[in-house]
């Protein structure tokens, strides 16, 4: 059997070696959802990473934790990563728009229909929701290697065309090198009234390596008993 | 006792040792998110409990470390329940949510007691308990509902805990000067909203309710009785504190 330090492995029982493991099936995973915090009040949400998990509401427990357990912050969102239509990635000086399939004549003129003023006007609104379309939730990526930000929401009938109204309602916006569009309705969203699930959290100084000031103590160990970093 | 040292040594005992006992499934989680989500929550009951020792410092106690890791088990308050091992992953889930609805009622109600620091901490943990609520609730309604085996299993957990968990209740020679100083609402109060908020879950799930009230409480651990697992942690929790316990962390 295992023989730890620790006394919650030598209480499992283990053996030295662990047994041959049976195949596991393909999908044997649970799915994942992807997460974006808010870190304060009126900032752009930001995405922060993804967690498995077997439905949304699990997936927001778990993204708690997982992306907003140290840090200030004011709001959580999760949703499904196969919910999230990609556009290609291009390079730092390219839009990433311009990678978009050219529109044929009839989607152009259902585009333009399309009301750049979201949310303004609620007849035209309610009016294009019986038509079919839906809310989409648009995501920047600025530049590799930085996270996706939410820029806002379009109105439109599939994800293709989403990216399509994006384009026209955001173009203005450079640089972009990569851009998210999910459905809203796909999203799990944390309540305002329960943005009181992170009062405490700038409070805990003990989950940040930098909280814990040991150099010094390091430095005079090291003196005291002759140690040095060759030994 | 005092009532108010009486009332805080119960409160900060349970989230000391459920704190130290959750911790013990830190790297052995079922998978890595819920390890993470489980692990950071017995860290803030570990924080919970020192709010509360230093505020019994501030009255006069011993410091917080001390009165952790040198007392013995029948020096303790804690309730049965939370001295025993972390089992299964069903058993602790299930203590989870009994526990921790217990908790949430209990600084609800300690947010308007008279002895205003305790009312302070108690307010400013509202948010965190209502996270651990939400987990709790989240997995008890899922498993709840889930396979043969996971039903099952939560239900004998359910069966096996509840005893216990009506031993959080279990009052002291204090309770009357507790409740009527104003200090808290008093235990008996506290168990009809606690049994009327995990109804409200468990009436989601598959899971079958016994008679609660007419189970025997498992009583005892307010007045340092306690399961031979209470020693034993101690001195897993204490055993680096008790190497130097001079030495300044």
């Amino acid at each position: 059997m295992i023989h730890s330090h620790d006394p919650r492995m030598n209480r499992l029982g283990l053996p030295d070696a662990p047994a041959t493991a049976a195949a596991k099936g393909a999908l044997d995973q649970f799915g994942t959802y992807e997460a974006f915090h808010q870190k304060k009040e009126g900032a752009p949400f930001v995405y922060v990473g993804p967690v498995h998990a077997p439905e949304a509401d699990v997936a927001f427990l778990f993204a708690k934790e997982q992306y907003s357990r140290r840090f200030a912050c004011t709001g959580l969102w999760v949703v499904p990563t196969a919910a999230i239509t990609v556009t290609d990635y291009v390079g730092d000086q390219e839009w990433a728009y311009d990678s978009l399939p050219l529109l044929t004549n009839q989607q152009a003129a259902a585009t333009a229909t399309a009301d750049p003023r979201f949310g303004d006007d609620t007849a035209a609104e309610e009016a294009a929701y019986a038509a079919g379309e839906e809310d989409y939730d648009i995501f920047h990526l600025k530049k590799r290697g930085k996270a996706h930000q939410h820029v806002g929401k379009v109105r439109a009938n599939s994800p293709a065309q989403a990216l399509q109204v994006a384009k026209a309602v955001f173009g203005d916006q450079r640089p972009v090198v990569n851009v998210w569009a999910a459905r809203s309705a796909d999203f799990l969203r944390s309540d305002d009234e329960d943005r009181d699930i992170w009062t405490t959290t700038p409070d805990k100084k003990y989950r940040d390596a930098i909280s814990y000031k040991v150099q010094d103590r390091i430095e005079r160990f090291k003196a005291e008993t002759g140690t040095s970093q060759a030994d | 006792m005092n009532p108010t040292l009486d009332l805080l040594y119960r409160l900060a005992d349970d989230q000391l040792i459920l704190g130290h006992r959750n911790s013990e499934w830190n790297g052995l989680g079922p998978i890595l998110e819920e390890d993470i989500a489980f692990s950071s929550m017995a860290q803030d009951k570990l924080g919970h409990s020192l709010q509360l020792y230093s505020l019994l410092r501030a009255l006069g106690e011993a410091e917080p470390d001390t009165v952790a890791f040198t007392r013995n088990a029948p020096q303790f308050h804690c309730c049965q329940l939370v001295e025993l091992p972390i089992g299964e992953y069903d058993f602790s889930l299930t203590r989870h949510f009994l526990f921790d609805h217990a908790e949430l009622l209990r600084f609800e109600a300690l947010a308007t007691s008279s002895y205003e620091p305790l009312a302070q901490v108690a307010r400013k943990l509202r948010g965190e308990l209502k996270y651990h609520a939400l987990h709790a609730n989240t997995w008890m309604k899922r498993l709840g509902t889930a396979t043969d085996e996971a039903i099952e299993r939560m239900q004998r957990s359910l069966d096996f805990t509840l005893p216990y968990a009506l031993g959080i209740f279990e009052k002291t020679d204090a309770e009357a000067e507790i409740i009527s100083s104003g200090l808290f609402v008093g235990e008996d109060e506290l168990r009809g909203r606690w049994l009327e908020s995990i109804s409200k879950v468990l009436a989601q799930t598959a899971l079958e309710v016994p008679d609660v009230l007419a189970l025997t409480p498992v009583m005892g651990g307010r007045y340092g009785q306690h399961t031979e697992h209470l020693q034993p942690l101690l001195d897993e929790m204490a055993e680096v504190f008790r190497l130097d316990p001079t030495a300044d962390w």
